[in-house]
């Protein structure tokens, strides 16, 4: 009954190109949905639209059994149910905190507002703060306050955009963890914006990657990432070895790192491009059985694990290898390369 | 309804201009003289807008960026020339040094008292600019003043103008400084076409001419804004900035905030002193002062209220919406404050006359003519201010469920209230000073300061003249001195 | 930081906006309360000169008055915006032109003929719709330390010479001096009197912002001779007494064009309803009572016949030989203003 329905949505500014052609999105009731895209894509658009802020030139939105967004039809934004925390949280300075949370909770009495104050307090792991005002919290606290208020008046959908920006890497982690639990807890349906990949893998149920105004390819993390709809989409949701292949017969393509698996069989096509992730590479010894050979151009080391370039005999853009734990390899040296798993084989 | 509201003059002014027919208009427009006015009044505009940018941004500079000594103090009296009629400081200029009239005269007054204009507002920039810029800049290799010059300066470009414009346009409609000193604008010829031809028509098509040249220059104004992005919504705080040390320049830059101060607030306070000291018609009715100064407040409080609510939707539409109607609605506003005061007067005597005339020579016309007159001052505040409030909150609120003019009522007003209360106190000072629409428009035998200042001097009596405009100078002192400390 | 509440604010507002509106209620009252007619003066004459006078006419007059202070041309500006809905009852103007505005609109009433005979033919309307109140005429300041008295100009025409060179000061924006020049244009012709302004200004002559700017320069010897009007010098005299006032005035002979007597006057409005206290009024200012006021306290001179200044050292009305003018051309000023400022002294 929350699920958010978007359909053909088009939308230019002026007599300039479209920034949404004809997007979809279909985000079934409780689930959290990110929308993926680079700046200029057309997501933060589209989560405008849907809360009402922009009117589109066409399509349609709609949430549960209700149109929101028609032809004819624009509900304004206040009687959408919608939540929206902005980047950087958009707190109103001149209210205290708990003020804020309850600012969206209208028609309920003092008690009750009160009382859904606290809930939504406690949900965010910030129960006490109510008394402060917004400049005396640091840059988290304020974006989980703004996640409470959109919360409070337990809007349908709610829409996130790009909400951990402005944090720092270890802060971000934990919030994301946070705000997912608390948004599972009071079961709405979400929608987050953001051109952060890993953001949107680690939080999303679904994520929907969006490219010149239209979505490129909706799907769970996983299987986003392991089954990129197109190269594109693969080199933007994560490191990707791309590398030209000919199909030979039985399901297997012919790449310079030697014949690898395909994931699907080809359907008719005889040549095209394999992508592999930087993973389902393994370095191993120059004179290992079937594996090909390359020399180690560059380290990147990251701790947990590192990114090794190799260049390969008989290919011309280097690959990057991710490999886990020690390393054994120093730039310069020979190494032999084998493939582990499938490939996806694209035309 | 607030554009409809500033329109009115020039509904009038098309009545009467083309009283005769539009050739009559045009013969009077399409004269030699026409253009020379328009010289000498871009010219005197231009070069006391120059010389305000110089002092307003010197000043703001010093009292906000570096380690004056008493900075504070030096800004809060930087605007107190505001609380000087023109008129008066002209007055002052002429009596001490006779030669000054012309356009030296002119420039030299007006400069001094509309400074300010320009200085509240870069006074306010500045404190907003982010000093992680200038660190930058400095650590990029860039001394101190080409830092200012290169980083600060053009951050500043649109407060700047902002003020400028608000200066060319009380240049451009003022009478009491050109006509004590002598040098012949628009306004000068417009209230002398009153005078001595009692043709309505010349006045009313020179008027038409004033208000072209003030759609320009709106427009103008309107450019520099450009890119000038909207508020900064920072995560956190930015930092108070480190004031600059002055070093050896500490003496220059305290004898320059002292000249500036010594000549635009001393000064006329000084000539004031001493035409009570040195003049036998002082009589100290103190009484009848009193009583003129409570008056004074009423209609300038009133004034500042009604020019405040009407600017408060022309502000916000002009910050918030950037299509062509929301900016046909701002420079309406703008309409009538390049006016001549008698202009805008006679314009409401005759919509009064005609279809309020139960109104006409009450105390509503009057405050109506001020909003009129100064509509620009206060929406100018309102539109800094409500741009000060990031539209991100608006929203918020909205998605929180609030219709628009909850949000404004809830959020953007109280968001731009210092900003709001500052545009009403500058208000509040201007129409307290404001002479030719209050002689026309008042009840009958009501008084301001500015009304018996015009009398008492009229008479010759100056020593009688001083208590109203020292009292004047004070009590308008006041709302400049809280603008003075008014933090954005 | 503290902010204001928007309650606050619009508590604030609200007050300033009800604040006229109950003013305006109170002198609505007063105003249709009178049940008799009120008569409102628009004087264009200073309130600190006149209002002693007019509290006196109200109770001579026995109706109300309400006097509206303000410039007189713009006060006629105000009338003629008002057209036959103007509250004013009677004009009292500062000079002739204001008046003679007001009577080519046809929107004075013509005075009774007792009334036009009180004063000389020269000094009312020629539609006989306003009636002059008084005069003041244009003399030359001089200060005898730099120059003894019979060395002083006897015609404004010599002060271009160049014996006068810097030495003398008038004030180009002061409405008499511009009537003098008018009156100069229909004694001299336009090209001579271009020609003057253009000597004046050529010989140095000084600029001051009014009369007595001009006067105080005498005074203090930084120039020789001043064009000015005459009652700012007894005005002065009245005020530090003679022996401290150390200007003298020279009444120039043989009808010159410097010897202008300018007149204040008073007309009455068609259209206010208030006709009969405006008659009453205007005749009580041409009352003994009034005239003398006149001559006693503003130092100028009574218009009305049989009535004489008291003022010491005055020189009779009759002995003064101002040239003769129809004061009614004294309209022209347009062009006297456009030949100022084509000259540069404006």
């Amino acid at each position: 009954m929350n699920e958010l329905h978007v359909e053909g949505l088009t939308k230019s500014y002026g007599a300039s190109e479209p920034v949404l052609r004809g997007l979809e999105l279909a985000v079934p009731a409780g689930a959290l949905a990110a929308v993926l895209g680079p700046s200029g894509c057309g997501k933060t658009t589209m989560l405008r639209i849907v809360a009402g802020f922009l009117h589109a030139d066409a399509g349609t939105v709609r949430l549960g059994d209700r149109l929101l967004s028609g032809p004819g039809v624009h509900l304004p934004p206040e009687r959408r149910r919608i939540g929206i925390v902005p980047q950087e949280g958009a707190l109103f300075p001149h209210l205290s905190v708990a003020r804020n949370v309850a600012f969206g909770l209208t028609g309920a009495d003092r008690a009750e507002r009160r009382r859904v104050t606290e809930e939504m307090l406690e949900l965010v792991g910030l129960a006490g703060y109510g008394d402060r005002m917004p400049h005396e919290l640091s840059g988290g606290q304020q974006q989980r306050i703004a996640l409470a208020r959109a919360l409070a008046p337990r809007p349908q959908l709610v829409l996130l955009d790009e909400p951990f920006n402005a944090l720092d890497s270890a802060l971000r982690a934990g919030l994301r963890a946070d705000v997912r639990a608390a948004l599972h807890a009071t079961g709405a349906t979400a929608v987050l914006v953001t051109h952060d990949q890993q953001e949107a893998l680690s939080t999303a149920d679904l994520v929907a990657v969006v490219r010149d105004g239209r979505v490129a390819q909706c799907d769970t993390p996983q299987h986003l990432y392991g089954r990129p709809a197109d190269p594109w989409v693969a080199g933007f949701v994560g490191d990707a070895v791309l590398l030209p292949g000919t199909v030979e017969g039985k399901g297997t393509a012919l790449t310079a790192l030697g014949a690898v698996p395909l994931a699907t069989p080809p359907n008719g096509t005889r040549t095209g491009t394999v992508l592999l992730r930087p993973e389902q590479l393994r370095l191993t010894a120059t004179d290992s059985e079937g594996a090909a050979r390359g020399t180690v151009t560059d380290i990147c080391y990251y701790g947990h694990d590192a990114m090794v370039t190799v260049t390969v005999d008989g290919h011309d853009t280097p690959v990057g290898i991710r490999v886990a734990g020690p390393l054994s390899v120093r730039p310069g040296q020979e190494t032999g390369i084998r493939v582990v798993g499938e490939a996806g084989l694209h035309p | 309804m607030a554009a409809l509201f500033a329109l009115l003059p020039l509904g009038y002014l098309a009545v009467r201009a083309l009283e005769r027919g539009p050739a009559y208009a045009w013969d009077v427009v399409a004269d030699q003289r026409t253009l020379d006015l328009l010289g000498r009044s871009l010219g005197l505009t231009a070069v006391v807008v120059a010389a305000c940018l110089v002092l307003g941004v010197s000043m703001a500079w010093l009292t906000v960026r570096t380690a004056l000594p008493g900075a504070r103090a030096w800004s809060v009296l930087a605007t107190l020339p505001l609380a000087v009629p023109s008129y008066v400081a002209a007055f002052a200029w002429l009596s001490y040094e006779p030669d000054l009239a012309g356009f030296g005269g002119a420039a030299l007054a007006l400069t001094l008292v509309s400074f300010p204009y320009v200085h509240l507002p870069v006074a306010a920039a500045l404190r907003g600019i982010d000093p992680a810029q200038e660190e930058a800049a400095r650590s990029l290799g860039h001394g101190p003043l080409r830092t200012f010059l290169r980083v600060t300066l053009p951050q500043l470009r649109p407060a700047a103008a902002g003020g400028a414009l608000l200066v060319a346009l009380y240049v451009l409609s003022d009478f009491g400084a050109v006509s004590l000193m002598r040098y012949d604008t628009f306004t000068r010829a417009i209230h002398t076409s009153y005078r001595a031809s009692f043709d309505r028509t010349p006045a009313a098509a020179l008027s038409v001419v004033l208000v072209v040249m003030t759609i320009a220059l709106v427009a103008a104004e309107a450019r520099t804004r450009g890119r000038a992005g909207h508020a900064r919504t920072g995560a956190g705080t930015a930092r108070p900035p480190v004031p600059l040390a002055l070093g050896r320049w500490r003496p220059l830059a305290l004898l320059w905030c002292g000249a500036v101060v010594a000549v635009s607030v001393a000064f006329p306070l000084g000539t004031l002193a001493y035409w009570l000291t040195a003049g036998s018609s002082a009589t100290w009715d103190l009484g009848g002062l009193a009583e003129t100064a409570w008056a004074t407040l009423g209609v300038a409080a009133a004034g500042a209220g009604l020019t405040t609510l009407l600017a408060l939707p022309v502000g916000v539409i002009a910050a918030r919406h950037k299509g062509r109607g929301a900016r046909l609605l701002e420079q309406a506003a703008y309409a009538g404050h390049a006016l001549p005061g008698i202009t805008v007067a006679l314009a409401l005597v005759f919509f009064a006359v005609r279809y309020a005339y139960p109104l006409y020579q009450q105390l509503p016309l009057l405050v109506c003519a001020y909003a009129v007159l100064f509509l620009p001052v206060a929406v100018a505040a309102t539109r800094a201010a409500v741009l000060q409030a990031p539209p991100v909150l608006d929203d918020v609120a909205r998605s929180l469920g609030r219709r628009p003019w909850q949000v404004l009522r809830e959020v953007t007003v109280p968001l731009a209230a210092p900003g709001v209360a500052a545009g009403a106190a500058l208000t509040f000072v201007v129409c307290m000073k404001e002479l030719p629409a209050t002689l026309l428009l008042r009840p009958t035998g009501m008084d301001t300061l500015a009304t018996r200042l015009w009398t008492e001097t009229g008479a010759g009596s100056f020593a009688a003249a001083a208590p109203y405009a020292a009292a004047l100078i004070l009590l308008a002192a006041v709302p400049s001195y809280l603008l003075g400390r008014h933090r954005t | 930081m503290r902010r204001p509440s928007a309650r606050r604010i619009t508590a604030l507002l609200a007050a300033g906006l009800l604040l006229p509106a109950l003013a305006a209620c109170g002198s609505d009252d007063k105003d249709t309360g009178g049940g008799d007619t009120t008569l409102v003066i628009y004087s264009g004459r200073n309130e600190k000169l006149v209002k002693p006078i007019l509290d006196k006419l109200e109770k001579a007059v026995g109706t109300k008055v309400e006097v509206r202070y303000g410039d007189s041309a713009e006060l006629a500006a105000q009338i003629l915006e008002e057209g036959d809905r103007t509250k004013a009852g009677l004009f009292f103007s500062q000079d002739a032109g204001a008046l003679g505005a007001l009577s080519k609109e046809g929107m004075l009433q013509k005075l009774p003929q007792a009334t036009l005979d009180e004063v000389d033919d020269a000094y009312r309307g020629s539609e006989g719709d306003w009636v002059g109140l008084s005069g003041r005429v244009r003399v030359i300041a001089y200060n005898p330390d730099k120059v003894p008295e019979d060395k002083v100009p006897d015609s404004v025409l010599d002060v271009v010479k160049p014996e006068w060179k810097g030495k003398v000061g008038f004030a180009p924006t002061n409405a008499s001096f511009q009537a003098f020049v008018t009156g100069m244009r229909v004694l001299k012709g336009d090209d001579a009197t271009r020609k003057w302004l253009e000597d004046l200004k050529a010989n140095g002559a000084k600029t001051y912002a009014n009369n007595l700017a001009t006067l105080d320069a005498v005074e203090a010897g930084e120039v020789s001779l001043g064009l000015v009007n005459h009652y700012y010098w007894y005005e002065r005299v009245a005020e530090k007494g003679e022996d401290k006032v150390n200007a003298k005035l020279h009444f120039l002979p043989g009808k010159d064009p410097g010897a202008l007597i300018n007149v204040a006057g008073a007309g009455i409005l068609k259209d206010s309803g208030q006709s009969e206290p405006a008659q009453k009024a205007v005749d009580y200012l041409l009352s003994k009572e009034a005239q003398t006021y006149f001559a006693d306290t503003t130092k100028e001179y009574p218009l009305a016949a049989g009535v004489t200044s008291t003022v010491e050292d005055l020189p009779p009305f009759e002995s003064l030989q101002s040239p003769d003018i129809d004061l009614g051309k004294l309209e022209s000023l347009q062009q006297t203003l456009a030949m100022l400022q084509d000259v540069g002294l404006v």
